[in-house]
Formats: C-alpha cells, sequence, structure tokens
C-alpha cells in the first residue's frame, strides 16, 4: 500500500470510528502489553457473552491504527490490495450508524513511541489490562523507558480501573500516576487475586484462585500454559467486577 | 574412504528426477510438490516492514520468535489443539528439519520406526540418517489407501519407538479418518510408541471431509508431536519454515538438537510465517479453489489416457498417484517420459514398495503446464502404440 493512500486511509477510518463511539457510546475494555492479549481478549469476550452483553471484539490481532478501527466498525481488512479497500471504504460510513455493540474488547498494540498516543486518540478506555511489558517490540524503540512511557500513557488515561500483573514489575509500576481504581493479579507474587497450586494434568491445567488471600474457586481449564491461567484468572475478575460499570 | 552414517544414504528420488530434468531445457516438471503461486503480497510486505526496522539480521530465540510462536498458538487454539508457546512449540526450517530433529531426539540408534506407505520419500533417508530402521507398512489402495491396523500391530516389534504418518498423505492424497486415527493411538498407548504426524496438507482438503488430528486429543499430547509447514499453505516453499508442536516432556528434547541443526530458522522467514498467519489465510482459499481446478482438469485428462493409467481421485494434497496399467517398472516409466517427451513425474518406488508401478504427478503447477504435460503424454503414448 502506497503511504499516501495508507495515511489518507487512517485518518478516513479514525474519524468514522470516532464518530461511531460518540453516536453509541460503547463501554471500552483495553487489554494490552506485550504479549498473551489475544488470549486475554478472548476470555474476556467469552466470559461477557456468557453473561448475555452485547460484545464486539478485534478480530484476529487487529490493534494497530488501521486494524483498530475496523475492529470497532467491525470491518474487514483490505490489506494490500486496493480494490478490496475500495468496498470496505465506501461501506464504512453505514458501519458508523449501523447495530453496535454495548462492549467493546479491545487490544491494543504498540511498536513504536506514539503508537499508543495515537491509538488513544480513538478510544478512550473504561478498563484496561496490561499483562507484561517484555523486550519483544523492543528494537522499536529507543530505550526500555520509552517502550514503558506507552504504557504509563494508556494507565494514565484509563477511566474506571486498571488490571495489572503484579507479577510483573514494570507493569506493577505503572500504577503510579494512575487515577483510577488499581486491581493486581498474579501467580507468584499475589495481589488482590492469586493462582496457587497450578497443577498440569492431561486434560489442561487445574488451580487455585484466591481473593484477598481468601480461597475463590477451584478452576480447571483445557489450555496449557502459564499465560492461560492469567487469561481465565482475568476473566474471573471482570466477571465479578463487570457488573459495577455496566451500570 | 567410507563413511557409516550416510552410507545408505541417497538423494531423495524426487530431488534426482528433478536435477535430471534441469538438463533439458524444455522439460515441463510435474514431480517436486511446488506451488506455481508466488508467495502473497501481504507476507512479502511484513518482510519488507521487518528489514525496513532491522529487525532481521540477528538470530532469533532458538524456539523462534517469540510473537510467531504465540500466533502459532492462536492458530492452533481455532484448530482445537493447545500447546503452550513458550514451552512447545519450535519454528523450525521448515518441515523437513522438524522431522529430523524430532528423529534424532526421540530415537536411538537400532530403533524402528513404522511408516505406512506410499508415504513421503524423505522420511527414510532421515531414519536411516538417525541409525533407525524403517518398518514399511503397505497402504490398502483397494480401500483408497486406508490403513489396514493389524498390520501395524505385526509390524510392531520391542524395537519400535514410533509410527510416523502424512497426513493427509503425500503421494496418494488420502485423509486419515478419525476411527483410522484412533486406531492408531490405541495402538501407541499399548505399545508406548511415539506417534509422528505430518500435516503439511491439511489446508488442501477437497471436500467435507472432517479434518482431525490428534495433536486435538489432550490425553495424547504426550505421544502426539505435530509437525506442519508454511512452504505449502501459503506457497513459501523457498522460504524454508515450519513448526513442531507436542508436549514440553518432547519439544525440550527436540529443541536441543534443534539448537544443534538451525540454532534458529531464519529470522527473515520468521517474519513471512508471521505475515502469513496474520494476513494470509484468503490466499490459502485461494490456492485451494486453484487446486480443485487443477485436481479436477489432471483427473479428465487421466481419463483420456484410461489404457496407461488407473487412479483413485485424491481428497486432498495436489497430487495424484496413478497406477501404471502396462509399464510396472515406475523408475523406467518416469525416465522414459524424461527422455523422450521432457515431462518430470515422479517414480512410485520413492514413496515405499507398494509405490511400485505407480508415478505421482504434481498439480501444484500451472493449467498451462498440466495441459501442455498431458499433451505430451497423449501424442507419445499414441505414437507408442
Amino acid at each position: 500500500m502506497k503511504p499516501i493512500f495508507k495515511q489518507i486511509l487512517k485518518y478516513y477510518l479514525k474519524y468514522l470510528t470516532k464518530l461511531a463511539l460518540f453516536f453509541h457510546r460503547p463501554m471500552i475494555i483495553i487489554v494490552s502489553g506485550n504479549s498473551n492479549k489475544y488470549f486475554i481478549k478472548e476470555e474476556i469476550k467469552k466470559i461477557l457473552l456468557k453473561k448475555g452483553f452485547d460484545v464486539r471484539a478485534n478480530p484476529k490481532n487487529f490493534n494497530t491504527e488501521i486494524g483498530l478501527p475496523l475492529s470497532i466498525l467491525y470491518l474487514k481488512s483490505g490489506y494490500g490490495c486496493y480494490t478490496n479497500w475500495l468496498p470496505i471504504i465506501l461501506s464504512a460510513p453505514r458501519a458508523v450508524f449501523s447495530e453496535f455493540p454495548k462492549i467493546l474488547v479491545l487490544e491494543l498494540g504498540t511498536s513504536a513511541p506514539g503508537d499508543m498516543k495515537y491509538l488513544l486518540s480513538i478510544v478512550k478506555p473504561d478498563i484496561s489490562i496490561i499483562y507484561s511489558i517484555t523486550q519483544r517490540y523492543l528494537d522499536g524503540f529507543p530505550s526500555l523507558e520509552k517502550l514503558i512511557g506507552e504504557y504509563e500513557y494508556l494507565a494514565k488515561r484509563t477511566k474506571n480501573l486498571l488490571i495489572l500483573n503484579n507479577d510483573a514489575e514494570l507493569v506493577k509500576n505503572l500504577q503510579i500516576g494512575a487515577n483510577c481504581k488499581k486491581i493486581f493479579f498474579g501467580l507468584e507474587k499475589g495481589g488482590d487475586w492469586q493462582v496457587k497450586n497450578i497443577k498440569k494434568n492431561n486434560k489442561g491445567q487445574g488451580f487455585e484462585v484466591y481473593l484477598n488471600n481468601k480461597k475463590y474457586k477451584d478452576i480447571q481449564i483445557n489450555k496449557f500454559g502459564e499465560h492461560h491461567v492469567c487469561a481465565s484468572l482475568i476473566g474471573l475478575i471482570i466477571d465479578k467486577q463487570f457488573l459495577n460499570y455496566a451500570e | 574412504m567410507t563413511f557409516e552414517r550416510i552410507k545408505n544414504l541417497q538423494l531423495s528420488i524426487i530431488k534426482q528426477i528433478e536435477i535430471r530434468a534441469s538438463k533439458h531445457p524444455n522439460a515441463i516438471s510435474l514431480a517436486q510438490g511446488i506451488p506455481s503461486f508466488d508467495t502473497p503480497e501481504c507476507i512479502k510486505r511484513r518482510v519488507e516492514q521487518a528489514m525496513r526496522r532491522g529487525i532481521v539480521s540477528k538470530y532469533s530465540l532458538s524456539p523462534g520468535l517469540p510473537e510467531l510462536r504465540e500466533l502459532i498458538e492462536e492458530s492452533l487454539s481455532e484448530e482445537g489443539m493447545y500447546y503452550d508457546w513458550e514451552k512447545e512449540i519450535i519454528v523450525t526450517v521448515g518441515a523437513i528439519e522438524a522431522i529430523t530433529a524430532t528423529l534424532l531426539a526421540i530415537t536411538n540408534p537400532g530403533d524402528e520406526v513404522v511408516i505406512p506407505e506410499p508415504t513421503y520419500t524423505s522420511y527414510r533417508e532421515v531414519l536411516t540418517l538417525a541409525g533407525c530402521k524403517t518398518v514399511f507398512v503397505p497402504l490398502d489402495e483397494e480401500r483408497e489407501w486406508a490403513f489396514n491396523l493389524e498390520k501395524y500391530r505385526k509390524a510392531i516389534t520391542p524395537k519400535t519407538k514410533a509410527i510416523f504418518y502424512c497426513n493427509p498423505n503425500n503421494p496418494t492424497g488420502t485423509i486419515y479418518s478419525r476411527d483410522q486415527l484412533l486406531g492408531l493411538a490405541k495402538l501407541a498407548k499399548e505399545y508406548d510408541l511415539f506417534l509422528i504426524s505430518d500435516e503439511v496438507y491439511k489446508d488442501f482438503i477437497y471436500d467435507s471431509r472432517e479434518r482431525f488430528s490428534l495433536a486435538q486429543i489432550p490425553e495424547l499430547r504426550e505421544k502426539v508431536i505435530r509437525i506442519n509447514s508454511f512452504s505449502k499453505s501459503f506457497a513459501m516453499t523457498g522460504w524454508r519454515v515450519g513448526y513442531v508442536h507436542s508436549d514440553e516432556k518432547n519439544i525440550q528434547n527436540i529443541l536441543k538438537v534443534h539448537d544443534c541443526l538451525a540454532t534458529c530458522a531464519p529470522v527473515v522467514s520468521q517474519f513471512a510465517a508471521m505475515g502469513a498467519l496474520e494476513m494470509g489465510k484468503q490466499d490459502t482459499l485461494k490456492f485451494k479453489e486453484a487446486y480443485i481446478n487443477r485436481r479436477d482438469l489432471i483427473c479428465k485428462r487421466l481419463d483420456k489416457l484410461n489404457n496407461i493409467f488407473e487412479y483413485i481421485r485424491p481428497h486432498s494434497s495436489y497430487y495424484v498417484f496413478p497406477r501404471l496399467l502396462k509399464e510396472k517398472d515406475s523408475w523406467k516409466f518416469a525416465l522414459d517420459l524424461l527422455d523422450n517427451i521432457q515431462v518430470a513425474v515422479v517414480p512410485g518406488i520413492a514413496f515405499g514398495p507398494n509405490g511400485e508401478s505407480h508415478i505421482r504427478i504434481s498439480f501444484g503447477r500451472t493449467e498451462e503446464d498440466i495441459n501442455e504435460a498431458f499433451d505430451r503424454m497423449d501424442k507419445y503414448f499414441i505414437q507408442k502404440s
């Protein structure tokens, strides 16, 4: 795609998306961090759908400057093909006034300084979940501080609730300067919500969930790896917390 | 000077045929399984972007870029397979490196590995390299190249370490049913065997048959080692990138061998693989449509030569594996075609003893190539008779 076309498309989709959000005013839940966004997003979506909420989430990993508006407006991507983009561009204004969900669960990605600022000029998060800050996308940043700065920006602009990984020191520190309620979760260091006694079995993983040091629930999931345990835990947090914010 | 490890190795017959064909300037090769398509633009753009950012020149972690492995885990979960990207997935230099690393990791010299045949030629060579004995078990051509479980049971000895199969099968285009695969799994449990499942053609199934993998069953995850590649699904044969996944107990051993063999898969190709998983699925569907048309074309052309060939219509992959009705020596038949009309096909013997008296014809090539090859064959067989 030619840079000029990309720029025009980017701003066209941005302003249509802002118009849609202004018009429909959905609740916005952001999932961010360097890893595990997809599975956390899917878990939250599953929980909210089960509770009967009308939810829309990014398909695949549409979490960047063009992918995010497409997700919100529920449009396909034309990828690099101009002819594919044409019907999408034409149908985008109609998407603004079409049926719209009450809740958006959106992944936000950052691979260069300023990405988060741009994305947050489109969406204003009610709830943000930040799972990890690793060196994964550090190549796009002049320093680790600049990468952390992207997530600080998100934390500061979250309106109601910030859910942070207590096991990841850099993520935990994002609480500083954030003006909303915070909930901490973790496996090793605990927090408000903690997982203990993870046991791998031939059906997946079993574990115990503790809320404020009191046993809350035994959970069995059919997926493997600690990141799924965390996704499941975040699902529980949303499950318990969510109604307060939906009112 | 003789080197023990390689004294029984040979260059795969498919590659031998390709080398011979390359000497004929007007040769049409329906031999090697190379898609006629170029790698989709979206994948190339993803690579260009990564190159411009200067992030492809360094080694990745040995198991592969975390973001790619996470994407692989996501795509596996869409197919009902749950594997932890951090501990249970390795990005490899194509499927063949995954196969080599796996066999070197899970066998000892002298072990036996049971292989249904006819099947992909290179399995035998890798097993020879690993010092293992290949035990072929014939598929039943009368039952559309299906498994006969009793034959497997008979082939298993105390030295058997694994059953290694390709599903959908190359060269027959057979898809093994859930029942057949569960039967194999039962045997594997009974005799404590690994099941190595090479599924590189999984995206090219041409009817409503179920796409089932034993890797979907959590209880089997310590037994099943599944191999896949980007080569066929995304027309990326030259990029050399694939992956292997299994329970971490197996993967951590395979990782040690992978590190010895490759350090890591080429990072530039890993970015291409990311592009494929992020944006390439529509292209795979387009390829599949084209292969269905080509399969139908090749079957029509084979129908016209029904005095030379008899075939089972393939349900998957991009190969047809016709039986030769007159000439029984498949090497002789293939060389005859190459030398006289410069059409390259693979002799069936390359795929195991049960493949003799057959040839493999690829419909990965364009319709023009297929038509030209068959026009030449039509003329040649008329002249010959």
